[in-house]
């Protein structure tokens, strides 16, 4: 990493000496900053970062604008793609008690959420200490600008033994205009023994300015617990967004997620889960759609510390344009973690000539006895089925939007909350809709 | 209703049809048949539309259309078919949804109105039964883990929906059991009618039998060599090709 003055660290800067309420004890809060006051970004030098255009960001430097109006519409039309889900909505990173249901529809459910901002004494050391346990091998700064500058964010907490019927539903919108909106909400889940949660995380932006969005999420599943958690990002293309997901599962645990990228001019998600007990299961699935000039970067990190765990991955690219995807994905098997079974699989689809992908499916087995396999594919789409379609009656746009979507649906279609996945195969669709022109 | 003159093509630069001529009338069943690799499946792809052959000369018209120079689904929806050799699997696109928006395209073609979700069902069903396919087959993707024979009679079924002008067959009856070949050359007869007009390509002359043809022409190495009627394909059953490939041998 290089010391480089741009403008975005000297506002980074700037922040630390705010007055602002920040929403972290000094517990943890004075670790990140210190990095911070370092300044140090990475460049493309970085062998992990040599994709990600960090440019655009890097030149910002963002404002408050308290003249924003909200689209009420538009969060409407958001909260549809989970109308069942207890709703919670962050404007610009504040908590908004207009557009969120009331924390004490929860009441007596065993499950409780608050915002960060509203998080005090017992709750407020829980969330923390789930931070503090948890680690990013990617110690990337990005994850310290959350931690340190973070005022707002979702703690949810599951008692246990519950079985939560109704799924949490969180909207991060940003609405940015003439100014640089920048927000980095953290959210900690803890889901105690025995107990079962979903939890759909979505991101949103509107307006003609850039947006900024440095999301961390900390999640913690204690034995016998499950989580299903999906990350939904359908920001606009002046966003840039690049998050850190940490999460620990212990014994018998089971963790389940589903990222839908969707949006954003450039999105990086790192996505890192470690087994803390035996007999434990991970399932990553995703999608990422781009155009244009976007940049998609995918990367998870498995790591296998206990034996008879399992973990299974799944993520598939569509590319069109001149956009780029990565996927980097390193499963870690260590010594210890017999009976391993760790399958990952990355399918790319390039709609143009110039897009690209890079992906890097990578295992590390230092056990003898376990069962691992991964594979990588980037190819185009398959011309005998397009034929086939077209040999039917079927035009050659609506044979490449077929085949594209069901490209997409075979992970798609393991959404298992009926509304999300019809919004989210909606969402796919339209994009293709737009972007899906045969070259001939 | 096809007229196809002195077509010669080639994949890769390598001469596969050697000039070959055919005229199919409206209300005829014509067979083909003809040894391995003499280019059978070739000429049905370049009827229908298929990409990567190049057509050094000749030309082939459908209902006086130019059909060489028409994007495959345009061919379909005027009222062409094939009957693939191989249909191809198509993983996370749905039977019906397919076949139900490859119908609509083509009513939308003919000035039809489309048919809505229950019509088309009720279509859909009717013609299941023509061909004894089981209902299952219609809820999962196109031909995924469909046996060899199921596959077939999907395509059949596809025929039988999307009721063509002009039908190709290419070997549909290969790899089908006594019984399914007899559903499927029942299917081809309840839809031949004096309109339509059949292509049927087959190395047996069993099918023959319950697909009665009105021509049977013998295709080798790019060319017909001889046309007759079915009692040809009685005596190429018999006597197999070598004696009209050296007949024609000797002629040229
Ligand atoms: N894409 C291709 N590239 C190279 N050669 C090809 C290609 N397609 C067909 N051929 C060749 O053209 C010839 C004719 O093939 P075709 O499939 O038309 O034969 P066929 O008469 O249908 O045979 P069969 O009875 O085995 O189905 C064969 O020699 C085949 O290898
Ligand atoms: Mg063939």
């Amino acid at each position: 990493m290089a010391h480089l003055s741009n403008n975005f660290s000297e506002w980074v800067n700037l922040q630390i000496d705010n007055e602002s309420s920040f929403a972290f004890s000094e517990a943890v809060r004075s670790p990140s900053l210190s990095k911070l006051a370092g300044g140090v970004f990475p460049t493309r030098k970085d062998e992990e970062w040599k994709y990600t255009p960090l440019g655009d960001l890097l030149d910002s430097s963002p404002g408050r604008d308290t003249a924003v109006v909200f689209d009420h519409e538009y969060i409407e039309s958001l909260k549809q793609a989970m109308p069942l889900a207890h709703t919670i909505v962050f404007l610009n990173g504040e908590y908004s008690e207009e557009y969120s249901d009331s924390p004490t529809a929860l009441e007596d459910s065993g499950l409780s959420i608050s915002p960060l901002s509203q998080l005090e004494g017992s709750a407020l050391k829980l969330a923390e200490d789930t931070i503090l346990n948890s680690t990013l091998t990617d110690d990337n700064i990005f994850q310290h600008i959350a931690l340190g500058l973070s005022q707002n964010g979702l703690f949810i907490e599951v008692n246990k033994n519950i079985e939560c019927q109704t799924p949490i539903h969180v909207i991060y919108i940003s609405t940015a205009h003439g100014v640089t909106a920048f927000t980095s909400p953290v959210n900690v889940i803890r889901v105690s023994s025995n107990s079962h949660l979903k939890v759909v995380e979505q991101y949103a932006s509107l307006g003609e300015a850039a947006v900024i969005t440095v999301p961390a999420s900390y999640i913690q599943l204690d034995d016998g617990a499950g989580l299903n958690y999906y990350k939904i990002g359908v920001e606009n293309a002046s966003t840039n967004h690049i998050c850190n997901t940490s999460v620990r599962v212990a014994g018998s645990g089971r963790f389940e997620s589903h990222q839908y990228l969707l949006g954003s001019n450039l999105t990086r998600s790192n996505l890192e889960v470690s087994f803390t007990g035996p007999g434990a299961e991970a399932i990553l699935r995703g999608v990422y759609l781009g155009d244009e000039n976007q940049h998609l970067d995918v990367r998870t990190y498995l790591d296998h510390a206990y034996p008879h765990c399992s973990s299974d991955q799944h993520f598939r690219g569509i590319l069109n344009g001149h956009s780029r995807g990565v996927f980097n994905g390193l499963v870690l098997v260590r010594e210890h973690a017999q009976k391993t079974d760790a399958q990952q699989s990355n399918k790319n689809l390039l709609l143009s000539r110039d897009a690209r992908v890079d992906t890097k499916p990578q295992l590390e087995i230092f056990a003898d006895d376990v069962k691992c396999a991964h594979g990588a594919t980037v190819g185009e789409l398959d011309s005998d089925a397009l034929f086939y379609l077209q040999s039917r009656g079927i035009d050659k746009k609506d044979a490449t939007l077929m085949l594209t979507r069901a490209f997409a649906a075979e992970v798609t279609q393991e959404i298992d909350i009926d509304s999300l996945q019809t919004y989210v195969q909606d969402k796919v669709s339209a994009s293709l809709d737009e972007i899906v022109i045969p070259s001939d | 209703m096809l007229s196809i003159k002195n077509l010669q093509v080639s994949v890769e630069e390598k001469p596969i049809l050697k000039g070959l001529n055919l005229e199919v009338k409206p209300g005829e069943i014509h067979a083909i048949m003809g040894p391995n690799g003499s280019g059978k499946s070739t000429l049905a792809h370049v009827l229908s539309g298929r990409e990567g052959y190049s057509v050094d000369a000749g030309s082939a018209h459908y209902k006086g259309l130019n059909l060489l120079e028409m994007a495959p689904e345009i061919r379909a929806r005027e009222g062409m078919f094939l009957a693939f050799q191989y249909p191809i699997e198509i993983p996370g696109v749905n039977n019906t949804s397919f076949l139900k928006k490859a119908l609509n395209e083509i009513r939308k073609h003919r000035g039809e109105e489309e048919l809505d979700a229950i019509d088309f069902l009720g279509l859909i069903k009717k013609q299941m039964k023509l061909v004894e396919m089981k209902e299952e087959l219609l809820k999962r993707p196109v031909n995924q883990g469909f046996s060899g024979g199921e596959k077939k009679r999907n395509e059949i079924l596809q025929m039988a929906v999307l009721n063509p002008m002009l039908a190709i067959l290419d070997e549909t009856d290969s790899g089908l059991d006594i019984d399914a070949l007899r559903i499927v050359a029942g299917g081809v007869n309840k839809l031949r009618s004096a309109e339509n007009a059949f292509v049927v390509i087959t190395h047996y002359q069993r099918l023959l039998d319950y697909i009665v043809p009105d021509f049977v022409h013998v295709l080798s190495d790019g060319q017909i060599i001889k046309s007759g009627t079915k009692e040809l394909a009685l005596e190429l059953e018999e006597r197999g090709y070598d004696w009209l490939i050296e007949e024609a041998e000797s002629k040229a």
